[in-house]
């Protein structure tokens, strides 16, 4: 009975996952459901013609997709192939980071998200006159992750040239970086690679993969599958020989022969993946080339896979909120200048910006992730290093519509006087108003020089009449901004803001990338956050535990006395 | 197996009591309890462990048994080597970590649905008394439901341009900008919002923004911007339909008895 009955359950809880199963490859045909479910929470941005021109696409960058072309950028499938419909599914329920698609996992039921699966599939009839399911990236290859991987990849990273966009270490500051758009004549900013939570597709090392492999449709990335991969139908000995070879200024006659002779594979191997994808049946021997070069191809992808996921940490830092404040760190000695490596002992604090949208002209597209701090202080002193990532170095560019100035810049923001007690009020975030902000505004265009500003609001900042004496140092390499700004604790200025240790200050910052066209108020910012001058600990400390250790000791030892008298009393 | 002694018992009692509370309750089953609370309820099995080894003589004498033993017996040497050195240690390492924590920021107490003010106002316009202006489009849901759609189409247009960014487009307080912002923008999908407020009271907070907040919600550290430097009344009143319509919640109202 009892068995019959498990039984009975196990078919049942197996139909089930069949049926889920199932469920989850395709999606149903297109229904009014989905149509609706389109209309209510997707065609404000995606418009309800599909084109990607909903209300909201106009201030929007990443633009949203516009589905009448087919070209979707995350997929599992190879270069030039629609995505599945569980990639649709995908991107619907986890969103895309860094971009204002929001994951619907929560606000969606499943059977609404595959139901809005069938209907954008609509909107392009390549998906109806497809005759055969998109091909699938194969995995299987995958190379673990390992030093020696990374190094390959590291070399393969300035190999294929992903430098010219990505930039020398990643951070999407190459020099093509401001030029590239996608498809549709937008601006598209290569991928800033240190950045992994910002990435579109998700920063699993089989997500990079799959990107390398199948490209990201639409936008400036290539696909790497097939005859466009440099050094196709070589190995990797070969290929980068090859380029020893390309790279010599002059060649023995020997080195010549063997250089052609690569050059020869390479051609042969190009002729057959093409006639391959014109749909020339190839002989076994080429059928062999073929398959030997996609191998190295794969491998390939899988080093330089590795390699970028070496440039990024785990996850996104946690922003500096709750007890996460930042705490300059008391030492007795001189503050160390920009490039000491005592910085390296400190661990940095991480601030995420946002699009600065309270004030016209507004800023909807942020281009720079955040900034870090870090920070010491001594008896007389305190200085600051900040750390935030610009693609582009800018000092002096016109914006072509209003004709101003536009450069790279940072703002620090202080209130005047620090509020006494929790409820008492702030200055308002954005640069002040009833209650004035101190700030600290720094140009790209004078990199060695901070301006103390005071400011009731943000088109209401003035530079003090008095300068305070302010040591700065800077440097932008490799796409990041390193500020060093060291102030006196106290100066004599009483519009500028006064530091005591032990007192939680108010900080906040505004950042300008000039390139995205950020100026005045079109800008990114943070709210308040908080920062102290850490109080040096308590010599108590060294003092109360051990008096309170050699205590117990003597507490026990007497109680053991005691016992032993009194055990000595009773016999 | 040797039988545990009424010592050993009331011991695992007691860690078993604190492991169970700190981090089966408060870790697995994720019901987190304050320490004030889990300190309570240890006070309490120390209580009844206490009352019950003193009804009788006889287990008093077992409990404390183990105790004395440890203390002086040649037989329990190596114990009491161990805790000799163990029991300061931990009061060492503990008065330590009292000592030596850091200052954490204060907290910011703040009322985030404070008192709006009598009058409703559009810039240094009057519309009316809080209590009694209603949305002038509210009464096309019943008398023209064309003219409706049209003023929610348009507040739905006028969100998805000016407040998704924050509040997401779920309406759930989720946008892109939300995480980094605080306090975090409001969730209209929370059945607490919108049946508690009256439309005149999100005309108010949506007209005035974070610096329009009275003192009782200071600190402002609200990002809410002031839409009427940026939206028409008309547009503020098209919005809040619409906050209605896609979540489906209704604005209080007080009815025809008013």
């Amino acid at each position: 009975m009892r068995i019959r009955t498990v039984a009975l359950l196990l078919t049942l809880f197996g139909m089930l996952i069949v049926f889920n199963f199932a469920h989850a490859q395709n999606a149903p045909e297109a229904s009014e459901k989905g149509k609706e479910v389109y209309e209510n929470s997707c065609a404000h941005c995606h418009g309800t013609e599909g084109r990607g021109d909903g209300s909201a696409a106009e201030n929007l960058l990443p633009k949203p997709r516009d589905f009448t072309r087919g070209l979707y950028k995350i997929r599992s499938t190879g270069t030039g192939e629609l995505p599945t419909d569980q990639d649709l599914f995908d991107i619907i329920t986890e969103g895309m980071p860094g971009s204002s698609m929001p994951p619907w996992d929560t606000a969606l039921s499943a059977n609404d998200r595959w139901e809005v699966v069938a209907y954008i599939k609509t909107f392009y009839d390549g998906f109806k006159e497809a005759e055969t399911s998109p091909k699938q990236i194969n995995l299987s290859g995958k190379v673990a992750y390992s030093e020696q991987s990374v190094e390959t990849g590291k070399a393969l990273y300035t190999e294929l040239g992903c430098v010219e966009c990505h930039g020398n270490i990643g951070r999407g500051d190459g020099t093509s970086a401001p030029d590239l758009t996608d498809e549709w004549g937008f601006q598209s900013w290569p991928a800033n690679l240190t950045q992994g939570w910002n990435f579109r597709g998700g920063s699993d090392t089989e997500d990079i993969f799959k990107r390398f492999i199948g490209g990201l449709a639409g936008s400036a990335m290539p696909a790497f599958e097939g005859d466009s991969f440099p050094g196709f139908g070589l190995t990797a000995e070969e290929s980068s020989r090859m380029i020893e070879l390309d790279n010599k200024d002059e060649m023995t006659e020997a080195e010549e022969e063997e250089s052609a002779q690569l050059y020869e594979k390479y051609d042969a191997a190009v002729d057959i993946a093409l006639n391959l994808a014109e749909g020339t049946e190839l002989s076994a021997e080429e059928q062999q080339i073929y398959d030997d070069a996609m191998r190295v191809v794969y491998e390939k992808s899988w080093h330089l896979a590795n390699y970028v996921k070496s440039l990024m940490p785990e996850k996104r830092p946690e922003p500096a909120i709750g007890n996460n404040v930042l705490r300059s760190q008391y030492i007795q000695d001189e503050l160390p200048p920009m490039d000491d490596a005592a910085w390296g002992t400190l661990e940095a604090r991480y601030f995420p910006l946002v699009g600065q949208i309270v004030i016209e002209p507004r800023q909807f597209n942020p281009t720079i992730d955040a900034v870090n701090v870090k920070s010491f202080y001594n008896d007389t002193e305190v200085a600051f290093l900040f750390t935030w990532d610009d693609r582009t170095h800018t000092t002096d560019e016109t914006d072509e519509e209003t004709g101003k100035t536009l450069e790279d810049a940072l703002a620090v923001q202080f209130p005047v006087k620090v509020p006494q007690g929790p409820t008492a009020p702030k200055p308002y975030f954005l640069w002040g108003g009833r209650l004035p902000v101190y700030l600290w505004h720094w140009k790209a265009s004078a990199p060695e020089q901070v301006t103390e500003l005071t400011a009731k609001g943000i088109n209401n900042a003035e530079a003090q009449a008095a300068q305070g004496e302010l040591h700065v140092q800077s440097t932008y390499t490799n796409g990041q901004y390193t500020l060093w700004v060291k102030r006196a604790l106290k100066t004599e200025d009483k519009k500028d803001l006064q530091l005591e240790p032990g007192v939680f200050v108010p900080i906040a910052f505004s950042a300008w990338d000039g390139a995205n066209g950020d100026v005045d108020t079109k800008r990114v910012m943070t709210s308040w956050y908080t920062f102290v001058l850490e109080p040096v600990p308590s010599s108590k400390r060294f003092i109360y535990p051990p008096l309170i250790a050699l205590l117990s000791v003597g507490f026990l030892f007497g109680l053991r006395a005691f016992v032993q008298r009194r055990n000595s009393e009773e016999i | 197996m040797k039988k545990l002694s009424l010592f050993t018992i009331c011991l695992i009692i007691l860690v078993g009591s604190w492991v169970f509370l700190r981090f089966v309750v408060g870790g697995i089953i994720s019901v987190p309890i304050p320490g004030s609370v889990i300190a309570m309820y240890m006070g309490l099995i120390i209580i009844a462990i206490l009352v019950h080894i003193s009804v009788e003589d006889s287990l008093f004498q077992e409990f404390r048994r183990p105790i004395l033993e440890t203390l002086v017996e040649d037989k329990r040497r190596n114990h009491r080597r161990v805790l000799v050195v163990l029991i300061p240690l931990l009061l060492l390492g503990y008065t330590y970590s009292i000592i030596a924590q850091r200052a954490n920021p204060p907290g910011s107490p703040r009322d985030a649905h404070p008192s709006p003010p009598l009058e409703l106002t559009y810039k240094d316009e009057v519309i009316g008394t809080m209590q009694d202006v209603v949305n002038p489009f509210r009464h096309y849901e019943k008398d023209d439901p064309e003219a409706f759609s049209a003023h929610v189409e348009n507040g739905k247009r006028v969100y998805h341009q000016n407040c998704f960014y924050c509040h997401g487009d779920h309406l759930d307080g989720q946008g892109h900008f939300a995480p980094y912002l605080q306090p975090l923008p409001a969730n209209f999908q929370d059945p607490g919002i919108i049946p508690n407020f009256q439309e005149s009271f999100f005309f108010w907070r949506i007209a005035k923004g974070g610096p329009g907040l009275p003192a009782a919600g200071t600190p402002w550290d609200s990002a809410m911007p002031i839409w009427e430097n940026t939206l028409t009344q008309d547009e503020i009143w098209d919005v809040i339909l619409f906050l209605s319509h896609y979540t489906g919640y209704q604005f209080r109202t007080f009815g025809e008895a008013h």
